[in-house]
């Protein structure tokens, strides 16, 4: 199959275009983050003077930094407890017979539909009583159960992949179910293991709605919820650098782990098909 | 089994993290500390409080500044969440004129009693102290307070309007620069409005008592009316309906108009920004809407109150008086501009430099009425301005009734808002 | 008999494991979304307002009435529909032609491809507030491209297509990737033999293309659909719910959080979640798509 010299340079152009549409308004807010305070009215693209200094005040206020570290330890956390127990639910579908099975496919569904909002009371009141309101474990949970359908379904789509044979040879070997899964199963399913990971850090990591519920000091709030609530140095202004430049230092991260596993988060969503 | 050991390590690995997190939060204190959360109050004015109180204290009590957001809207927000779950982290709160009875009903914020009221209550100016009053107990101490006035351009008005109607025929003679800045966004601001022109025309929101909606329909028709033809006017304006304080500030500031109505802060702000307009500017108690009535308008400001979670009540009491001290309240008002609630404070010299509209503001004071005192407030609050938005928009007959079933609403805290 | 027996045996081992395998799952899943979702119903019939907290009492059905007589409402709703229709809609229209550039990519795939991710895994809050910025009339650029002078977020229809746009920038790429999954499944035998019968690029991609991708079309808006119905993120940050752009997720979270009125907010919360219920309800009747197909499709 042969294209035309046309066609090539037209599929060219449409990449060029594609790459703009997703890196303008990454662009504007990073060079929004790099311009100088009394520069931010200005209306240009561009910064005209780089400056750091809106990166400097977010790293000096103790607020953003205690909620970038809760929000790496909430969202790592989060992620190994999710992938950990939807590793184990979605060998036990993939491989075995059970009743409750269509039950268990049936739940992992509805939750992965569920709106947040419809629990985000009752979780609350839970958590007031409890006393996990604003700790880290008050955001973990939360976000551990609205990722596990996303961990379950990926990790389910990649155990369909792996040879059953491995499996079968495992257990004539006289292993048990559970030995077959931790020698044989781990080793082979690490890549989807790790795709799901991806995957469900980035949902904990970027949610906003939990996170502004959930938590109300330096102890469990996190760089969304920090983002939204920064107090501008006057009652009315709102610091539009320091957002921009918070912005940034969240971004990046995320940025990184998408240009390095861009395959397989690709591969997770098209098998996952759930919106973080 | 595997699965169980599994399972029960993930167990013990979130008990160590609950335990953990406790940890945190015992740290080994010496000197208590409390943690007094108000808004970020930029010139520094409150840190100076805090930092004189925790010396004079003599280690008795160390006071952290916990800065909330800058909209009060988000602030009540940010403290009702955490007084609702019991967090025993706030000691003392910079609490709005306006939650006084929402957080008492709660059992959020302790009364104070014996003789920390006598002090907190001695010398004060009526109506701020009366905005710390529910059921008959005393719920902050005042620290500052806060009211509107009309602002205008002496070089272009010889005298201040006395009343809406004049203003507006006089804003109207002016041409383009006559606009008059007001607050029109949905929020706080908008009910501020309405409630100071409907006291203005002799009504109220709710009866003496605060628990039954008044609404007399002669004063409200004739508030919503003033609000309508205001909005509707051409010397309103153009983004009167997303102007809040300091969008109004903003655009007095670049000289084209003639007229604002707002709170004291913008007196400052404008000897910065602008000062080649700053020698023309004027003051007077906000307009009326009859001759022989002077204008009234809502009291704003700030009590201290002591949360009811407080491990260290006792000396959050006594901190917060200190920090509403006079000593205080003068630092307060000549450093943030921030007019004290300190009634002598007003004829002081050094108070009426840095606040030269001081007698005006005290006379306004003097007449000034209080947003409903119901625990349902915010609700109320909400109602108020959602039924009155966009103020051009406004029928004062049709509206009255929305603005009676909207508030009635609220009232039975079933108002969807 | 024996061997019977022992398969029996064997059979009830498996089970027994594999209940143990989901037991945490399900225990997780039963703790943060079943017994929630059972409370907040049973809050739904309570006036129970964390400012009265000493006046729990049971009111049936009030609540559900006065929200379902509210203005306040019906206009989130009618809000949420409008936003949620017009996103997904547009989205459906961009998602194609995006879908087709990664599909014909030959230069920078990865590039390409690592493009149309970044919208979509970006933090929603970051990508709000670089978009309000950018319609900022003081500090936004858009004004001075475009050469006017409009404050975009202080009217209802100009938030409305800001808030609509960070919808489609940001979730685009998903149904993007959506599509392409489906379109890697289309044929190329099939295409080049519409080719050789003279068929163009439009009625290839009408008659062969979108009909074998429909599955993949129907799921993609589905998952879409009930994400842009919760919508929360976006408005709260561009216009916190000014200009009539209240959705019903922000007037649960206003009622819920903010106010503290746990019964009402609760009545809410269960309106919305019975919403997203009939939309699935009516996708899944309406259009077929059985979504465990495509589970036991690949069980073999």
């Amino acid at each position: 199959m042969k294209k035309g010299l046309l066609e090539s340079v037209f599929w060219a152009m449409s990449n060029v275009l594609v790459i703009a549409y997703a890196a303008i308004p990454m662009l504007w807010i990073l060079s929004l983050s790099l311009k100088r305070g009394s520069d931010l009215n200005d209306q240009y693209f561009f910064p005209q003077t780089i400056s750091l200094e809106h990166y400097r005040n977010v790293f000096s206020d103790t607020q953003f930094s205690s909620a970038i570290l809760n929000s790496i330890g909430i969202a790592s956390i989060a992620t190994l407890f999710s992938v950990f127990l939807g590793m184990f639910a979605a060998y036990a579908i993939v491989r075995l017979e059970f009743p409750g099975r269509r039950l268990m496919l049936a739940g992992i569904l509805t939750t992965a539909m569920f709106p947040p909002i419809a629990i985000i009371g009752p979780l609350f009141d839970m958590w007031r009583i409890t006393g996990l309101y604003d700790t880290w474990l008050g955001l973990i949970l939360p976000y551990m159960t609205f990722t596990l359908p996303l961990a379950i379904w990926i990790l389910a789509a990649f155990f369909r992949e792996i040879p059953w044979d491995l499996d079968k040879a495992a257990r004539i070997d006289g292993a048990t179910t559970l030995q077959s899964f931790i020698r044989v199963m781990v080793p082979l399913a690490a890549p989807g293991v790790f795709t799901a990971a991806i995957l469900v850090f980035i949902f904990a990591w970027n949610d906003f709605l939990f996170a502004i519920s959930l938590t109300s000091t330096d102890n469990a709030r996190t760089v969304p919820a920090a983002i939204a609530f920064f107090t501008g140095s006057s009652r009315f202004e709102l610091p539009i650098g320091s957002i921009a430049a918070a912005s940034v230092v969240v971004t990046v991260p995320v940025m990184i782990v998408v240009l390095i596993f861009q395959q397989r988060i690709v591969a997770g969503l098209t098998s996952g098909a759930i919106k973080g | 089994m595997v699965g169980i050991r599994l399972v029960s390590t993930l167990c013990i690995i979130s008990l160590i993290m609950l335990a953990g997190c406790n940890d945190q939060k015992k740290e080994k204190e010496v000197t208590p500390t409390l943690s007094w959360y108000v808004f970020n109050e930029p010139s520094g004015a409150f840190a100076i409080a805090a930092r004189n109180c925790s010396e004079n204290s003599q280690n008795t009590y160390q006071i952290k500044l916990v800065p909330l957001p800058a909209d009060p809207d988000r602030q009540r927000e940010q403290l009702v969440r955490r007084l609702a779950a019991g967090d025993q982290s706030i000691d003392i709160i910079g609490m709005d004129v306006i939650w006084t009875a929402e957080f008492a009903q709660a059992g959020w914020i302790l009364p104070w009693r014996s003789e920390t009221m006598e002090e907190a209550k001695a010398n004060r100016l009526a109506a701020p102290l009366q905005s710390v009053m529910y059921q008959d107990e005393m719920w902050g101490v005042p620290y500052t307070t806060n009211a509107q006035l009309l602002w205008y351009r002496t070089d272009r008005i010889r005298e201040a309007p006395t009343t809406w109607q004049k203003m507006i025929r006089l804003a109207e003679t002016l041409g383009k620069s006559g606009t008059i800045q007001a607050q029109g966004e949905r929020y706080e601001g908008l009910t501020v409005f309405f409630i100071s022109l409907l006291a203005t025309a002799g009504g109220s929101v709710l009866d003496t008592r605060n628990e039954k909606i008044a609404l007399a329909q002669e004063p409200t028709i004739h508030a919503l009316s003033t609000m309508a033809h205001f909005a509707n006017s051409p010397v309103a304006d153009r983004t009167l309906s997303t102007a809040r304080e300091d969008q109004a500030r903003l655009a007095f500031e670049t000289g084209n108009s003639s007229f604002m109505i707002n709170y004291t802060f913008v007196w400052s702000s404008i000897q910065q920004n602008a000062p080649e307009i700053a020698p023309h500017i004027g003051w007077a108690r906000w307009p009326s809407l009859s001759k022989d009535k002077p204008g009234r308008t809502a009291i704003g400001g700030i009590n201290l109150a002591v949360s009811a979670h407080s491990r260290h009540a006792r000396l959050a009491f006594e901190a917060a008086a200190c920090i509403a001290s006079e000593r205080h309240q003068r630092i307060a008002a000549t450093l943030g501009g921030l007019p004290p609630t300190i009634a002598a404070l007003y004829d002081d010299a050094e108070i009426r430099e840095a606040l030269p509209f001081a007698d005006v503001l005290r006379a306004t004071l003097r007449d000034a009425v209080q947003r409903p005192q119901t625990p349902l407030y915010n609700d109320v609050s909400l109602a108020i301005s959602r039924t009155l938005h966009p103020m051009r928009d406004i029928e004062p007959d049709k509206d009255y009734i929305r603005l009676r079933d909207a508030i009635s609403r609220a009232l039975s805290s079933k108002g969807l808002l | 008999m024996l061997r019977g027996n022992e398969r029996r045996k064997q059979r009830r081992d498996e089970q027994y494991q594999a209940w143990l395998l989901c037991a945490p799952a399900v225990l997780v899943l039963i703790l943060v979304t079943a017994y929630p979702i059972l409370y907040a119903i049973w809050l739904s019939f309570f006036r129970y307002d964390l400012r009265f907290p000493d006046q729990r009492i049971f009111v049936g059905l009030d609540n559900y009435l006065s929200i379902l007589t509210s203005e306040v409402w019906w206009q989130a709703m009618s809000n949420t529909l409008i936003l949620t229709i017009s996103s997904v809609a547009l989205e459906l229209i961009l998602a194609f032609p995006l879908a087709l550039i990664m599909y014909h990519t030959i230069f920078w795939r990865h590039a390409v491809r690592a493009a149309t991710l970044l919208p979509y895994v970006i933090t929603t809050v970051v990508a709000a507030f670089a978009w309000k910025f950018a319609f900022d009339p003081t500090t936004g650029f858009i004004n001075a491209l475009l050469g006017m002078e409009q404050a975009w977020l202080t009217q209802r229809w100009s938030s409305f297509l800001v808030i609509i746009l960070t919808e489609i920038w940001k979730t685009t790429p998903f149904m993007a990737l959506m599509l392409l999954a489906g379109l890697t499944l289309v044929p190329n035998e099939l295409i080049q033999a519409a080719r050789v019968d003279g068929a163009n690029a439009w009625q290839r991609f009408i008659k062969i293309t979108v009909p074998m991708m429909k599955p993949a079309i129907l799921v993609a808006v589905l998952f879409r659909t009930l994400d842009a119905f919760r919508i929360f993120d976006t408005v709260f940050v561009l216009t916190s719910g000014a200009q009539d752009t209240e959705t019903v997720s922000m007037i649960g979270y206003n009622t819920l959080i903010v106010s503290l009125n746990l019964g009402l907010g609760s009545a809410v919360s269960v309106l919305i979640f019975i919403s997203i219920v009939v939309i699935s309800v009516l996708f899944v009747k309406g259009f077929n798509i059985t979504l465990s197909k495509r589970e036991s499709g690949d069980q073999k």
